[in-house]
């Protein structure tokens, strides 16, 4: 999130742009199709099953162009202007192309007092772009985010909308990083609730990809 | 566990929290499985609501009156007196529970664990409510960032579809009842109950205006209530233990057990589960293992951003309930508990906490969509030792000009912890200004 | 009935009316800006805040508790609420600005955030003078702004579709325009797009904002932020005056004020009529406001030697009785017009009768599926209606063809038409009517074959009725001067044009755009008495009153029932 008090400009949205992806490329398939029915039938109105249609196209497409909203709209027989207003309301919609990995760090309350700025300076000097770009090789961007409701494992970010990676420090960045250039994104982690600890001894569940516990977070060095 | 904890006195300043044991989160292995989730009891609550006659839907309703059940949300409103509000069954009108997982207050993470652990208590929950107000569906608004544990319920629920819990004809009885989850994209706006339902409709999350309260025109215009993931998790233990139990256990006018979340500067930060009216200095010192590193307490926020923070020597005595919250100068919020160390500079604080509120502001009225934005650069303009004297009474003023006036809480929340912050630490702040408005920069 | 009290006032009320509304109907002002009576209510500017009480109820016996005075007493409300959504109930207690301090602070407050972000360009906006948040800015807004920080940057001249601009930064978030396309014309072309400070309305990308309705977001738009782009600094409001009027562009009759600088007519809005058009005008009905000022005829003409050569009015009609006078009655073709009043065409009937002419007809102007069902119809015209109800028809092609090829038109009477743009007849075919006598308002192509050729005043030059397709009858002011001023015009003219702003900037005996024409109620009695009929000059009003009195299809249709909204006439069966 940059700093928008400091340069409050909200630029125009291109009002005609060139089509990122081809009339072929621009279709559900039978099975998304479907499943686009399922979201409707769900909701006594199609206008309600925007949301996950545009979760399901950016999914399917990375991102939401102008075309892609479109397509999500015209699917359900709603009108692109509800889509469009919807798509730009909710920030985890991308509306422009993001790098392979959105790195989404929280530097919000807990986060912000646990080093959540830290992190994403260190993420910035590491792949030596500023937050809110994307590094050339369209592999990494980083965004500093709102709260993402894991203030027990502060500080920490979210891999584009999937998984979370919890008491983050610079060496574990160091080993993100490494595995998202290897192909290879983090599992679903399970933090254990301290109360489990001392009844369970550890995690309750057993099918639990992996495990961290909340540890006593860093102090940060850096608030903003 | 049948016992009532801190019963007599309704104070949670005895050591018997000690011996609590757990129940929104009892300690049971891989209990988010069905199976093992009605292995231990799991669903008889549902059952006996849908099968034995003294559990009409009214009297379901008067046990979660009887209970002394507070939503979990922030607002705190009784649950029971809420359910009442709903108006008799009309042929024809569709009645909707949206269930309320939004969980974007800053500092609060525990509906989450409920996801992880145990959703099925959620999903009894929501069903026992749907009985009790005779719902026709369920719409559980999950925030889009909890996309894996969206996908873990997703699963869980269709095994419960499959078993018959929910749906068409739960448990063989002529009740029929849907759970969808509904799955956010990104805005704190849609934890508001009714911006959320404006969500759930497709439409930008703009709250509205009320009344009519949602009780009479919710989700398409059809009488819905709105609660929370936690709050409907505690209706198969009312039903299950019965009411007096759960209005015997911990804060008298606040009672139940409830999931404090201790995030910040504390050795040990987590989700856990206590009865309400714990002592706070217990639940930093003896719950989390003290402030970190040894330091010395600042400040906490008892509750999620938006209440207002009490400083260090404010908490003795205080326990984490409504009544002695309140009392003390702050709210119970959502119990999201935020821990400040000594060494925390309040002014970036409340800078980074005024730069949430002007980012979450979903514009739909004025004085948040402006007054949010003005306020950040004002502190920011402090904190940067820019800021003067007069800028303080500004903010201040501006407070007063957003509090009450506009459509939903969010300015109300964006102003407590302006006004809280400066006049309780405002030594800091001014200590930031430049002492002339005068002085050139 | 029940009853509320609003700053110690009582007032009777009957139905659940919201409180704004109320309030705005009996006179009782209140800064408001989102809310518009046609659209959904979203209380989202705060600007109409007020505190609401209800009466203190005894909780044993229900009843309303009294202090020492006898008078209720009120339970406030913890928080002001916005008027526009608060529904009335009986009892109900209000404090305006006008009682209530803390109402006049939460004005000036909301004021103050409103204009933080709101670019001082007042100067240069259209909006300017008629502009909702500079009158109650002046009104009830604080002096100065304590706001010392980068105002938000947003798009501006974003041209959203052929005939709306958009100013991003002025843009207050009410929200009146995408509800206006989501509610109103239903086209959904608008929405709202970011979030917070950053919002503003849009067209989603490669869309053009092209609602047949579009312009009317302009009119509804409480600042400058929706301007047209075709009155774009063309005038400041207060340079210009209006006239009450209905739009002459279709069979709808929607009502409209005509705004006129110097005799040019420089734009067209709507003016409310529940009956018709509530607040509404078609862009279609706006666009023509050119033809009012633009290929005028430059006074009456005869033809001569040398083709049409300019004469003065009483040579014109002295010409035009001796032509007339000189064809046998009965081979007179009278062609009525649906684009000229009901007066004029009535006098023509009248006119044609006295000679032992047939009735005349008119050529229809239908475009079939031009239509909405709304304010746009299939007929191009403003009064077919009307001539129906006075007996003049549809013209017969087929029927005036037999008759020119038998030689049995010896005269035409074209009023206010063009019966060969129309092709009614062809360029060649109307140079074989020995006499061609033509009543215009614009240059066109039946001028070519006119003996004497006699400017029309328009509709925003006359006094006059029309009836709309579905029998609503209505009359009109004169908008702007003509030259030789009739005197009824020049009474008109006086109490027609709203002059709100006291402006010295126009001038209606400016004399440079005067055009030289009459309306056809003058010049028909002049042609009857050259051709020895003893006709009165009588006025619109008069002529109308006789209608009224004599044709059952125009029963009540009397300007003093007409008034401002027009009036419904009762349906006709069968007509003769």
């Amino acid at each position: 999130m940059s700093d928008f008090i400091k340069h409050p400009v909200v630029s125009l949205p291109d009002r005609a742009p060139e089509p990122v992806f081809s009339k072929k490329e621009l279709v559900f398939t039978e099975a998304e199709k479907e499943q686009i029915e399922t979201f409707r039938a769900q909701y006594p109105t199609p206008e309600s099953a925007v949301m996950k249609t545009l979760w399901l196209a950016q999914e399917k497409f990375g991102f939401l162009p102008p075309e892609v909203i479109r397509l999500a709209a015209d699917t359900l027989g709603i009108p692109f202007s509800l889509a469009y207003g919807v798509a730009t309301f909710y920030t985890q919609y991308y509306k422009a192309q993001q790098g392979k990995y959105v790195l989404d760090v929280c530097t919000c309350f807990s986060c912000q007092l646990c080093g959540g700025y830290d992190m994403v300076r260190y993420l910035e000097e590491k792949l030596d772009i500023r937050e809110g770009e994307t590094t050339e090789d369209g592999l990494f961007t980083i965004q500093g985010v709102e709260c993402l409701g894991a203030c027990g494992t502060a500080p920490m970010l979210q891999v584009t909308n999937g998984p979370y990676v919890h008491n983050l420090s610079r060496e574990k960045l160091d080993a993100l990083i490494d595995a998202l250039k290897a192909g290879k994104k983090p599992p679903f982690v399970s933090v254990t609730l301290p109360q489990d600890e001392d009844d369970l001894g550890g995690n309750r569940r057993s099918d639990a990809e992996a495990t961290e516990v909340g540890q006593t977070p860093p102090a940060a060095e850096t608030f903003e | 566990m049948e016992m009532a904890l801190f019963g007599d006195n309704g104070s949670g300043k005895t050591d018997a929290w000690r011996s609590y044991e757990r129940v929104l989160l009892p300690p049971v292995r891989d209990l988010h499985r069905f199976d093992t989730y009605v292995g231990h009891g799991g669903y008889e609550a549902l059952r006996a609501v849908l099968t034995r006659e003294e559990w009409t839907p009214g009297k379901v309703i008067e046990a979660t009156k009887a209970s002394g059940l507070r939503g979990r949300g922030g607002a705190g409103f009784p649950t029971g007196l809420k359910w009442s509000f709903m108006p008799p069954v009309e042929p024809g009108k569709p009645r909707y529970i949206a269930c309320n997982g939004d969980e974007s207050e800053p500092g609060t993470f525990k509906d989450r664990q409920l996801m992880e652990y145990n959703p099925h208590l959620v999903f009894e929950g929501i069903l026992i409510a749907a009985w009790a107000m005779q719902i026709d569906a369920t719409y559980l608004y999950v925030r889009g960032e909890y996309a894996d544990w969206i996908r873990h319920m997703e699963s869980e629920l269709a095994m419960l579809y499959d078993k018959g819990y929910a749906g068409k004809r739960i448990l063989g009885t002529d009740f029929s009842s849907d759970i969808v989850i509904h799955k956010g994209a990104g805005a704190y706006i849609c934890g508001e109950e009714t911006s959320l339902l404006e969500s759930v409709e497709g439409k930008r999350a703009y709250p509205r205006i009320k009344p009519p309260f949602p009780a009479q025109k919710g989700l398409w215009g059809c009488p819905t209530t709105v609660n929370n993931v936690e709050t409907l998790a505690c209706a198969p233990l009312i039903i299950n233990r019965g009411a007096e139990w759960f209005a015997g256990v911990g804060a008298e006018k606040h009672p139940g057990p409830v999931l404090y979340g201790i995030s910040g500067h504390v050795e040990r930060p987590g989700v856990y589960e206590y009865p309400t009216g714990m002592l706070i200095t217990d639940l930093i010192e003896k719950v989390a293992g003290g402030v970190r590193g040894g330091k010395k307490l600042k400040a906490i926020v008892p509750g999620g951003a938006s209440v207002p923070v009490l400083r260090a020597d404010m908490i003795e005595g205080v326990t984490m309930d409504a009544e002695s919250l309140r009392e003390a100068g702050s709210m119970m919020g959502t119990a999201g508990m935020l821990v400040m160390d000594e060494d925390t500079d309040m002014v970036k604080f409340l800078r980074r906490v005024t730069r949430f509120y002007h980012h979450e502001s979903c514009g739909q009225c004025t004085p948040c969509r402006e007054g949010t934005g003005w306020i950040e650069n004002l502190v920011t303009r402090i904190d940067e030792g820019q800021g003067t004297l007069r800028d303080l009474d500004i903010l201040l003023e501006l407070c007063d000009q957003m509090e009450g006036r506009t459509v939903c809480a969010l300015a109300d929340a964006a102003a407590w912890p302006v006004r809280n912050t400066i006049q309780r630490f405002r030594e800091e702040f001014e200590a930031k200004c430049r002492q002339s408005i005068y002085a050139v920069a | 009935m029940p009853k509320i009290t609003i700053d110690n006032k009582a007032y009777a009320f009957e139905g659940q009316p919201k409180l704004l509304q109320f309030c705005l109907d009996h006179g009782v002002e209140l800064p408001h800006f989102c809310y518009h009576p046609a659209l959904s209510v979203p209380a989202n500017c705060r600007q109409c805040l007020v505190e609401v009480g209800m009466p203190v109820r005894d909780r044993e016996t229900g009843e309303i508790a009294r202090n020492d005075d006898g008078e209720p007493i009120i339970r406030w409300g913890p928080k002001m609420t916005t008027s526009c959504s608060v529904d009335m109930a009986d009892g109900m207690a209000v404090r305006t600005h006008r009682s209530s301090e803390l109402v006049e602070q939460a004005q000036k407050d909301n004021l103050e955030f409103l204009l933080i972000n709101h670019p001082l360009d007042c100067p240069i906006c259209d909006q300017a003078g008629h502009c909702p948040l500079q009158n109650q800015t002046y009104k009830y807004g604080p002096e100065g702004s304590r706001f010392e920080f980068r105002k938000v940057q947003k798009p501006k001249k974003v041209v959203l579709g052929p005939r709306v601009m958009l100013d991003g930064e002025r843009c207050i978030n009410c929200t009146r325009c995408t509800r206006f396309t989501d509610e109103v014309s239903k086209s959904h072309q608008l929405t709202i797009i970011e979030r917070g400070v950053k919002n503003y309305p849009m067209t989603p990308p490669g869309e053009v904002f092209d609602d047949p309705y579009s312009m009317n977001v302009i009119d509804i738009c409480p600042v400058g932020a929706l301007t047209s782009i075709d009155f774009r600094f063309r005038a400041r409001i207060w340079e210009m005056s209006s006239a009450p009027s209905i739009t002459v562009t279709n069979a709808r009759g929607a009502n409209c004020s005509y705004w006129v600088r110097d005799n040019l007519v420089l734009r067209i809005t709507p003016r409310a009529n529940p009956h018709i058009n509530d607040y509404w005008l078609p862009d279609e009905d706006r666009a023509t406001y050119p033809r009012f000022n633009e290929q005028r005829p430059d006074g009456p003409r005869i033809r001569g030697d040398e083709g049409l050569q300019p004469a003065d009015w009483e040579t014109a009609y002295a010409r035009a009785s001796e032509l007339l006078g000189a064809a046998d009655g009965s081979n007179i073709l009278f062609l009525g017009s649906p684009y000229a009043t009901v007066e004029d065409n009535y006098l023509l009937c009248k006119l044609a009768a006295a000679l032992g002419a047939s009735p005349p007809a008119y050529i229809p102007h239908i475009e079939p599926g031009a239509g909405d069902g709304w304010l746009i119809t299939d007929d191009k015209t403003p009064n077919a209606e009307g001539c129906r109800r006075l007996g003049v028809h549809p013209v017969d092609p087929a029927l005036v063809r037999a008759r020119l090829e038998a030689g049995e038109i010896a005269a035409l009477y074209a009023l206010e038409d063009d019966p060969v743009a129309s092709g009614l007849f062809q360029r060649e075919e109307i140079q074989d009517i020995p006499v061609v006598l033509h009543t215009y308002h614009t240059t066109n192509e039946t001028l070519a074959a006119a003996d004497v050729a006699l400017p029309a005043a328009m509709v925003v030059e006359t006094v006059g009725s029309y009836v709309s397709e579905d029998g609503h009858a209505q009359r009109v002011w004169p908008a702007k001067a003509i030259r030789g001023v009739n005197r009824t015009l020049r009474m008109e003219m006086g109490v027609s044009r709203l002059d709100s702003h006291g402006t010295p900037f126009d001038r209606w005996h400016n004399a440079a755009n005067q055009v030289h024409c009459k309306p056809s109620w003058e010049m028909l009695p002049n042609i009857a008495r050259g051709l020895g009929l003893e006709w009165a000059d009588a006025s619109p009003k008069e002529i109308m009153r006789e209608i009224a009195q004599h044709i059952g299809a125009f029963e009540g249709a009397t300007y003093e029932n007409m008034g401002s909204s027009g009036v419904r006439l009762t349906e006709i069966g069968t007509l003769a």
